[in-house]
Formats: structure tokens, sequence, C-alpha cells
């Protein structure tokens, strides 16, 4: 039996009861012999992931679930059971649509180092402090985490500092509003 | 930097310290004037009686001294300028591009193609840095968090420059 690399990581995900519990476990075996088997299911079960994917998106409020849920035919039973597995999973669900999307740039963490310059060959002795900032950036378009490098002066670091705590002033008072 | 002299210079400059500081001082003036308006030869004369010494030898000290006098004030401008000229080398040094400017602007994300009625803020920012000359920009973004982090992060590099451990380093190595 040939598997791929990929798919044989994901087989093993499920012998670790960190990722699935034994009650999960069995879920997922009954669920992917569903999906093989029963061609029903596995539309019913896609069908079911988009309508989530759009209520999501939507933002749908439980009225308007209920609704379309009974337009469908659900029975009382099943509409209150969809209904509650929704409102468990809402706030991930946001989480999840929202961190889609192409985005610029965006900064993670910094990290600092403060040197002392003594030489260079271009100079016979300079004696100066300078600091090396490194800001971690993550990027949507590609998996990569470049990283951005620049050295600065004391005067100039105070001078990125104070326009970041402008920025951050900026932000707080405009969150009181 | 050291003024370099050749030989047959040093030869016109010879006699110099042989006679007495008011020739020299003359000596000092006609260098001024050939400077303005060129040479005189009726002066080298004049001054070649007086010391008893061939116009030549007048001449050739003149120019040799002229030559000191344009030769100290280039120095002397290197002298003017040397905090200024030495920043500018240093930073010819093997470098990584270095800080300019930052400008900023507060965003608030509304919706997206992928989630509707969201209220997500975010701070974008344009960050101009040098590199041999170059001015390139990067533009970035970042949420409310990490700009605290970073402010935080930032601060306490510039607090590490006030302990007791960087300002003897920088006391001591001069």
């Amino acid at each position: 039996m040939e598997l791929s690399e990929s798919v044989q990581k994901g087989f093993q995900m499920l012998a670790d009861p960190r990722s699935f519990d034994s009650n999960a476990f069995t879920l997922l075996l009954r669920a992917a012999f569903q999906s093989l088997l029963d061609a029903q299911a596995d539309e019913a079960v896609l069908a079911a992931a988009t309508y989530i994917l759009e209520a999501g998106k939507h933002r749908a409020d439980k009225s308007t679930l209920s609704t379309y849920l009974e337009d469908c035919k659900f029975d009382r039973e099943r509409i209150e059971l969809f209904c509650t597995e929704y409102q468990n999973n809402k706030n991930s669900l946001e989480i999840l649509l929202g961190s889609i999307g192409r985005s610029l740039p965006h900064i993670t963490d910094v990290s600092w180092r403060l040197e002392y310059q003594i030489k260079t060959n271009q100079l016979h002795r300079m004696y100066r402090p300078a600091y090396l900032v490194t800001l971690s950036v993550q990027n949507t378009d590609s998996p990569s985490y470049p990283e951005i490098s620049f050295s600065c002066s004391m005067e100039q670091l105070q001078d990125l500092v104070g326009k970041l705590k402008d920025a951050s002033k900026s932000l707080e008072r405009a969150t009181q509003l | 930097m050291l003024l370099e002299l050749s030989e047959e210079h040093k030869e016109h400059l010879a006699f110099l310290p042989q006679v007495d500081s008011a020739v020299v001082a003359e000596f000092g003036r006609i260098a001024v004037e050939f400077l303005r308006r060129g040479a005189n030869p009726k002066i080298y004369e004049g001054a070649a009686r007086k010391l008893n010494v061939s116009s030549d030898t007048v001449q050739h000290g003149v120019e040799g001294l002229t030559y000191l006098l344009t030769e100290s004030s280039k120095l002397m401008l290197y002298l003017d300028n040397r905090k200024e000229i030495r920043t500018i080398l240093s930073e010819l040094a093997p470098s990584l591009p270095s800080y300019h400017n930052l400008e900023w602007r507060l965003d608030v994300q509304l919706a997206s193609r992928s989630l509707r009625q969201q209220i997500k803020p975010a701070v974008t920012i344009k960050l101009h840095l040098n590199q041999n000359g170059d001015h390139n920009t990067k533009v970035l973004q970042t949420d409310p968090a990490t700009l605290l982090h970073l402010v935080q992060q930032l601060e306490q590099a510039l607090e590490e420059m006030k302990t007791n451990h960087c300002r003897r380093v920088v006391r001591n190595i001069k």
C-alpha cells in the first residue's frame, strides 16, 4: 500500500489522543466510512458545511437560521440541535473566516540588539553605540516569514518609539469613542 | 591627516627656520599677496637683496609658503567638518539599511469577502529606510496588541543605554 507522506501524517493524527479523544475518534471513523459508502451522506455533509460557512459569513442570527431550516423541512428538534451546535462554534467560525483573505505583511514581533561599534575598515577608529532592530513579519501571500532588519542610532530609535506611541494613543482614543 | 611635502618643496622652505621671525612674517605676507595678486618680481628682488640670497630662493620660498597655506586651509576645512565627514564615512561601512522615518495610519476593517460586519482595528505603517544612498519604503500592518508589545520592547531597548553597564563601556572604550 502506497500512501503519500501527507496522507500518512494525517492518518497518524488519529492515533493521538491529544488530537482526538475516543469519542471524536469513533465519530470521525464512522464519518469516514459513511462518506465513502453513502453518497448521500457525503453530499449532506458538504451541504451542511457550505451552509454553515455562508451563515457565518453573513453573521446570521438564530431567527434567520430557524427560518431557513424550517423552509428546508427540518423538524423542531433538529432545528434546535443545529442552532445549539452553531452557537457553540460561532466564535471559532468567525475567527477562522476573519483570518482568510489578503492583507499587508503583518508584524508579529520585534527583536533588538544594542552594539558598540569600534572600528570599520573605512575609518581608523570610531566609537558609537547603535541598535539593530529586526521585525518579524507574516505574509499572507507566501508561507514564508521574512524579517525586516535595520540599524539605527539612539536618537532614531527614540523617534521610532515616539511615533509608535502616538499611534498607540490614537488607537486608544479611537476605541473609546 | 598629515600634510605631505615633496623633497623639493622641503628644500624651498629649508631656509625659513634659519632666518628670524620678522623675515618669516614678511614672507608670509608676500605669500598671501601672491595668492591675491599673483607674482611680483620686484618684491622678490627687494627681498633677495635684503636677505643676501638669490631671488630664485625668495621665489621658491614664497611659492612654498603659498602651497603650505592652501594645504593648511584644506586641512582646516577637514577639521571643521570632521564630525560630519566621519559620520558619512562610518555609514559607508558594510551595513544594513538604516532607519529614516516612520509614518502610521489607523485603519478599521469593516468587512471582507469571507466575513461581513467586522470591526477589526489595525495600524498601517510605512517604514522609510536608507541603504547605500537608496531610499526604500516598506508598508506593513499590525494589530493593537502587537503595537503595544513593540512599544514595550523598544522602550526596554532604549532603557538599556542608561544602564551602568552601557555607561561604563561607552565611557571607557574611547
